[in-house]
């Protein structure tokens, strides 16, 4: 059996909105284990963008334990962390969240630069990664300058540079067109194919589909888990 | 990410909100600039007087100089005679320590010679004031006792009262001039003093000059008047504060009591003038400072507003690998950037301003290039950059990832 990379252990999270305490997260239990592709799959408001805060660890749960390879989240610093992120783990986002004031090849430098050991390949790296997305002929445009699709494709790049143990993808292709969305779904099965760990975050059940593992949530349960 | 990285991404940031940077970068600019244009006041203005003091007779010197009576002495005050030649007998037979005792009257007068006019200063004096206040010839010679004794129109002039009254060439011991209308014969020309601070000669005084003897003076030029220095010159250092005691005790038993007079040094006059001169450079300091305080708080402004503005970015690099020290010294280094550019550009707009005034200024008044001032207001930039940059930094660096992400 392939190493956990990510595991949760009983984990909630809570957090108060107004007067009321609202359960995002209850009692989640699962693996991510290398060479998986997971997907999350639930309604929106369901907890699934907590589960995935938790899983950079942007977030930490409220009770219950995450251990990334292993150690338990709990007992890394936060400066440690921010390390993890910039070294193993990389972050797609459903805004895209490129910086506008960078052009694509400095935008997908970012986490370079975060890195604790940046690779002394940095620049072979990020045009490397530009053209696994097919978007090395613009990286010298500004996001603003970008279509949607393309703009998701810097993302994907950007969350490729630092070869990530494990990406995670919060709804990549929520503001798609359905073909463009394809193209990207089709990228993330490639990387999976090449060994890459990957994590989905969709409401659509077609989209989840292209994953070969699905967790359900609902009501910041999980419903259903095939692994 | 390294310093100079994180400066060159400040400077994108920058040029991102021109206007707005270019307003903050002003008052870093103006900040400095008045810091380092002030210091060059300063500057030029003591660097003429410390030179004066040195050549104007140096640690040994002591000066008895008149002074105001006090209220209370007020009703007494024709009691004194105020500085006499007595006095001089006086110090001379009672202090074998002093080296020379000379007194002192001045005149301003008008030197005439065929229908060149020049108004200076006269001295009266006796030769002793040569080797107090360190006054060379260059040609002719000195007052002779027979000079004292006649009180013999003879003068002694300074070069610039030469160039007014003499073409060049002409010989000059042994002319005569006229001296507010009275004849006297020229019987020493002084060495030519220079001295360049800038463009500015700081001993042109000891050429501005002209000597007669203190009798011709007492008895032709200006009869009946009172004296108005009494200079003296220790013969060792060591003996100056003891002389200083007995010139004091000496001139007040003659002054029958009266406070009419006080008795310095030199030391005195460079402890003040080093007193003064720290006084003008605190109250430059001061005006510096509140220009880079308020500098500061622009930057502190302009840096809040804009992390305000970036939260999301915040949130991005943070998830992208950002510690909160990455944060934290990248908003220190674009206000760094920030002032570091007001700073040059400060600095740059000072030298044009300095060479400016120098220009139209008279020398003296004009202020100077003092490298001391670029780097106090260089360093002070960037200080100001890092202090009001720390606060807002910190902000950014502690703003929680999750927050910073769902921000829109």
């Amino acid at each position: 059996m392939p190493a956990e990379v990510i595991r949760f252990d009983g984990v909630c999270k809570r957090y108060p909105m107004g007067e009321t305490v609202v359960n995002a997260l209850v009692d989640a239990s699962f693996a991510i284990r290398e060479g998986d592709f997971v997907s999350i799959l639930g309604p929106s408001g369901s907890g699934k963008s907590t589960l995935m805060h938790l899983l950079g660890f942007l977030d930490s749960p409220t009770t219950g334990e995450i251990f990334f390879e292993n150690r338990p989240i709990a007992e890394i610093s936060a400066d440690q962390r921010a390390r993890i992120r910039a070294e193993k783990i990389g972050f797609v986002f459903q805004a895209f969240n490129l910086l506008p004031r960078m052009d694509v090849f400095a935008n997908t430098r970012l986490p370079l630069a975060y890195h604790p050991r940046p690779p002394a390949d940095a620049t072979e790296r990020i045009w490397k990664a530009l053209e696994l997305v097919d978007m090395k002929n613009r990286a010298h445009h500004r996001p603003g300058q970008l279509s949607g699709g393309q703009r998701q494709r810097v993302a994907i790049a950007r969350a490729l540079v630092n070869e990530p143990r494990i990406l995670l993808a919060d709804e990549p292709t929520g503001n798609l067109d359905s073909r463009t969305a394809a193209t990207i779904l089709d990228l993330f099965t490639e990387l999976n194919r090449q060994g890459r760990t990957i994590v989905l975050v969709t409401h659509d059940p077609k989209i989840a589909a292209y994953s070969r593992r699905q967790i359900h949530v609902m009501d910041g349960r999980i419903v259903r888990d095939d692994a | 990410m390294n310093l100079f990285s994180g400066i060159l991404n400040g400077l994108g940031e920058i040029w991102a909100h021109k206007l707005r940077s270019f307003l903050t970068m002003l008052c870093v600019l103006l900040g400095v600039m008045s810091m380092v244009v002030t210091t060059g006041f300063v500057e030029g203005m003591f660097a003429s007087w410390s030179t004066s003091l040195e050549e104007g007779g140096g640690v040994e010197k002591i000066t008895g100089m008149p002074k105001a009576l006090s209220t209370r002495q007020q009703p007494f005050r024709a009691l004194s005679p105020g500085f006499t030649l007595e006095d001089e007998e006086a110090l001379r037979r009672l202090l074998p320590d002093l080296a020379h005792v000379s007194p002192e009257l001045d005149a301003n007068v008008t030197f005439q010679r065929r229908g060149k006019r020049h108004t200076g200063r006269l001295q009266g004096v006796r030769n002793d004031i040569f080797a107090i206040n360190r006054y060379d010839l260059s040609d002719g010679r000195v007052f002779s006792d027979l000079d004292m004794a006649d009180r013999s129109e003879v003068v002694v002039l300074g070069t610039r009262v030469v160039d007014e009254l003499f073409e060049k060439d002409e010989p000059v011991v042994g002319a005569w001039i006229e001296v507010d209308g009275r004849p006297m014969r020229v019987i020493g020309v002084l060495k030519h003093y220079e001295s360049y601070y800038q463009d500015f000669n700081v001993l042109r005084w000891k050429n501005q000059i002209a000597f007669v003897p203190i009798t011709t003076m007492l008895h032709k030029l200006k009869p009946g008047a009172s004296l108005s220095w009494m200079n003296m010159k220790a013969s060792h250092l060591s003996q100056v504060g003891e002389l200083v005691d007995s010139a004091t005790n000496i001139l007040g038993h003659r002054h029958r009591g009266l406070g009419d007079f006080e008795v310095k040094t030199n030391d005195e006059q460079l402890a003040s003038f080093a007193r003064t001169k720290a006084s003008f450079y605190f109250f430059a300091a001061g005006i510096a400072g509140i220009s880079l305080l308020v500098s500061g708080i622009g930057i502190m402004n302009l840096m809040l507003a804009s992390i305000n503005e970036r939260v999301r970015e915040i949130g991005i690099r943070k998830a992208l690998g950002a510690t909160g020290r990455n944060i934290f010294s990248q908003f220190v280094a674009e206000a760094v950037a920030l002032s570091l550019l007001g700073g040059v550009l400060g600095v740059g707009v000072a030298v044009g301003v300095i060479l400016g005034l120098g220009a139209a200024l008279p020398p003296g008044l004009a202020p100077v290039l003092a490298p001391s001032a670029f780097v106090v207001g260089f360093t002070f930039s960037v200080v100001v950059g890092i202090l009001a940059g720390i606060y807002p930094a910190m902000q950014a660096s502690k703003l929680d990832p999750i927050d910073a992400l769902r921000y829109e």
